[in-house]
């Protein structure tokens, strides 16, 4: 019981010191089918490929942009109530988040139709997704308290979390329809095993001087909490934790929440060797009705402390005036639960590049066709060098969240494929990243990481990701 | 040959990666230690009921109080103040006590008041507990009970306006968290 509990707080713990699911580095690499996944309109030249099972595609990423590790755990002789206070408490806004996503792929398989225009991709993969921001104003009335800040309003709305596990099955469908444009779209099944949400929230807390009394406290909130799923897992862990994976397993195949999404994108030629493309990936919902709890606060009430105005209270002198007290304030701040079934939106992703290829195509041979390693479409041509810019953009509960990337992809042969990209965002200005992807004949192997500069000492890293994936690929034979 | 350039390279970039000395025992020194602040009891008379009121028993009440027992609150408390304010706008000389009591009903901490009669200066008090007085009568609070004694007569009148003894009172007290 006690493993399946740190089984699960790893796995919050996990999610929420994991960034957002920014994939630069894969994004519009084209000898990678996991590619695919990030722009169903990719262009693509496989007659087939077939993921290895759970290997692959396996992603994890890390990282959090108002704080490291090592911003508090070095052990740097300062006291560590002074970092907590400097650093994490007062150090960080309410737009620093700790966020971030994993997935590793179940199935992941690909197939060219009869229509040599057509490619069609499938599969399942699992998703782990959460997002928490700084909850500054609760962290400093735990810190502080409320003592001589008259005045002051902590604001409620700092509590702003979500986070999900589910499976998705998705069929996607890629098309090209001219030499130039290339589209793609794929359907999504959402299977979630949970979720939980608080981002709506509003309100405040605040000590003033009384009216009647020295001081007032006034509560003004509008909080709610919506879970699905989590109950009976937590029930699960309490009292037979060897149901937990039956339990899981059930929700992630159809037995919980379901959801429906889709994914859209395209590839399009400007000129030769001048390419756009664009995603919106995840723009879909689930409906949870599975096991739900919802936790609310709703109401106003200030407090004096118990009051006594005389000759009236003498009327009801036997009365339990603290009572009363805590009653009336239950009454104006009604807090509760419900099981109101709720639709939860996914976080939605767009990504976006410009790419300007030059140098010697690795497939030059066109007509040869000799090998699965050359390509029969005539309009597919991959240069050894290409470079550009990304844009991506996701989907946040503080409002839309953005990364500009600017890479490098250089092709050595058939063989090896490597990708380096520069990425601005909130968790970093010196993201510098590298993926490698290496054909060993049929075999594909491609492995990914990012944030290097970071990598002399991990723990001061706001972000690091890491991706890799094992796949069999075949371009066709005559 | 590039490739076996490359490939060392990334083997390279996996040896230099590294993390400094981090020591995650600095947790334990973590002390979460709040300070809150709130009004405990607001008591008004109009001067009206004091008159109308024979003798100097003017009045006596034992107010439930789980605010200080409750254990979210005695389990943490480390120390802190009570805080006491009298008004007295009207033409009698009082006393006041306020006594906390135990779950048994036991005065486990008194406080007199002397008050003058109008016009006089607010009448300010802080009592610190933990402090001063042990942080134990706080937590073993279950009740307050308020007396007030008229030491004036029945029938003047202040000529202040709206003529009232006002009795307020807030507390404000650090509370160990972690």
């Amino acid at each position: 019981m006690r493993q399946g509990k740190l089984l699960l707080l790893s796995w919050f713990l996990g999610c929420i010191f994991v960034t957002a699911q920014n994939k630069q580095i894969l994004y519009d690499f084209t000898e990678i089918p996991q590619a695919l996944m990030i722009n169903p309109g990719m262009s693509t030249d496989f007659q087939w490929y077939a993921g290895i099972p759970v290997v692959s595609g396996i992603s994890f990423q890390a990282g959090s942009s108002g704080l490291t590790v090592n911003d508090l755990f070095a052990d740097d002789g300062v006291d560590f109530n002074v970092k907590v206070r400097e650093r994490a408490i007062y150090g960080m806004n309410t737009r620093d988040e700790l966020s971030g996503t994993y997935q590793v792929e179940l199935l992941n398989g690909g197939f060219r139709g009869r229509n040599p225009d057509n490619f069609f991709s499938f599969g399942i993969y699992n998703e782990g997704d959460a997002i928490g921001y700084w909850f500054k104003d609760y962290a400093i009335l735990a810190f502080e308290g409320n003592a001589d800040q008259l005045g002051r309003k902590f604001d409620l709305g700092h509590l702003k979390t979500r986070g999900e596990m589910l499976n998705v099955f998705h069929f996607g469908i890629n098309k090209r329809i001219d030499g130039a444009l290339t589209l793609g779209g794929r359907a999504k099944i959402y299977s979630s095993a949970f979720n939980f949400s608080s981002t709506k929230n509003k309100g405040y807390f605040v000590t003033n001087e009384g009216q009647n009394n020295l001081l007032a406290n006034t509560i003004d909130a509008d909080l709610e909490l919506r879970s699905s799923g989590l109950n009976e897992i937590e029930d699960a862990l309490d009292n037979d934790s060897s149901l937990l994976p039956g339990l899981l397993t059930r929700r992630l195949f159809f037995g919980g929440d379901l959801g429906l999404g889709i994914d859209l994108g395209f590839t399009y030629k400007l000129n030769k060797q001048t390419v756009i493309t664009g995603s919106l990936l995840d723009l879909g919902f689930i409906y949870s009705s599975t096991d739900v709890k919802n936790y609310t606060i709703e109401g106003n009430a200030t407090v004096e402390g118990i009051e006594v105005i005389l000759p009236d209270a003498f009327s009801n002198s036997n009365d339990d005036f603290w009572q009363n007290l805590v009653d009336e304030v239950d009454a104006l701040v009604p807090h509760g639960t419900n099981d109101k079934s709720y639709i939860y939106f996914r976080p939605t992703k767009l990504y976006g590049s410009i790419r300007y290829n030059w140098g010697e195509p690795s497939n030059g041979n066109m007509d040869c066709d000799c090998n699965y390693m050359v390509s029969k479409r005539r309009d597919n041509t991959k240069y050894a060098n290409g470079v550009g810019g990304q844009l991506y953009v996701i989907n946040r509960p503080r409002g839309p969240q953005a990364a500009l990337t600017a890479f490098y992809l250089r092709r050595f042969g058939r063989a090896l494929a490597l990708k380096t990209t520069y990425t601005i965002d909130k968790f970093s200005w010196s993201n510098i990243g590298l993926g490698l992807n290496l054909q060993a004949g049929p075999v594909n192997i491609y492995v990914m990481a990012d944030n290097l500069l970071a990598y002399k000492n991990l723990a001061d890293s706001h972000y690091s990701s890491f991706q890799l994936g094992l796949n069999i690929i075949s371009w066709g034979k005559k | 040959m590039k490739n076996k350039i490359l490939l060392p390279a990334f083997f390279l970039l996996a040896l230099y990666s590294c993390i400094e000395r981090q020591n995650f025992d600095q947790y334990d020194d973590l002390e979460i230690v709040p300070t809150i602040e709130a009004s405990i009891l607001y008591l008004e008379s109009p001067e009206r009921l004091l008159n109308e009121i024979p003798g100097q028993n003017f009045y006596s009440q034992d107010f439930n109080f789980d605010g200080f027992s409750v254990d979210a609150f005695s389990d943490r408390v480390l120390d802190g103040f009570i805080f006491y304010e009298i008004e007295n706008t009207t033409s009698k000389e009082m006393e006041a006590t306020v006594e906390f009591l135990d779950e048994g009903g036991n005065t486990i901490d008194t406080q007199y008041f002397h008050i003058d009669p109008a016009p006089t200066s607010l009448l300010q008090l802080q009592v610190a507990y933990g402090t001063g007085r042990s942080i134990e009568i706080i937590k073993n609070t279950s009740s307050i009970q308020v007396s007030v004694l008229n030491l004036g007569d029945n029938n003047s009148v202040s000529n202040l306006p709206d003529p009232k003894i006002i009795f307020r009172s807030s507390g404000k007290f650090r509370l160990r968290l972690k």
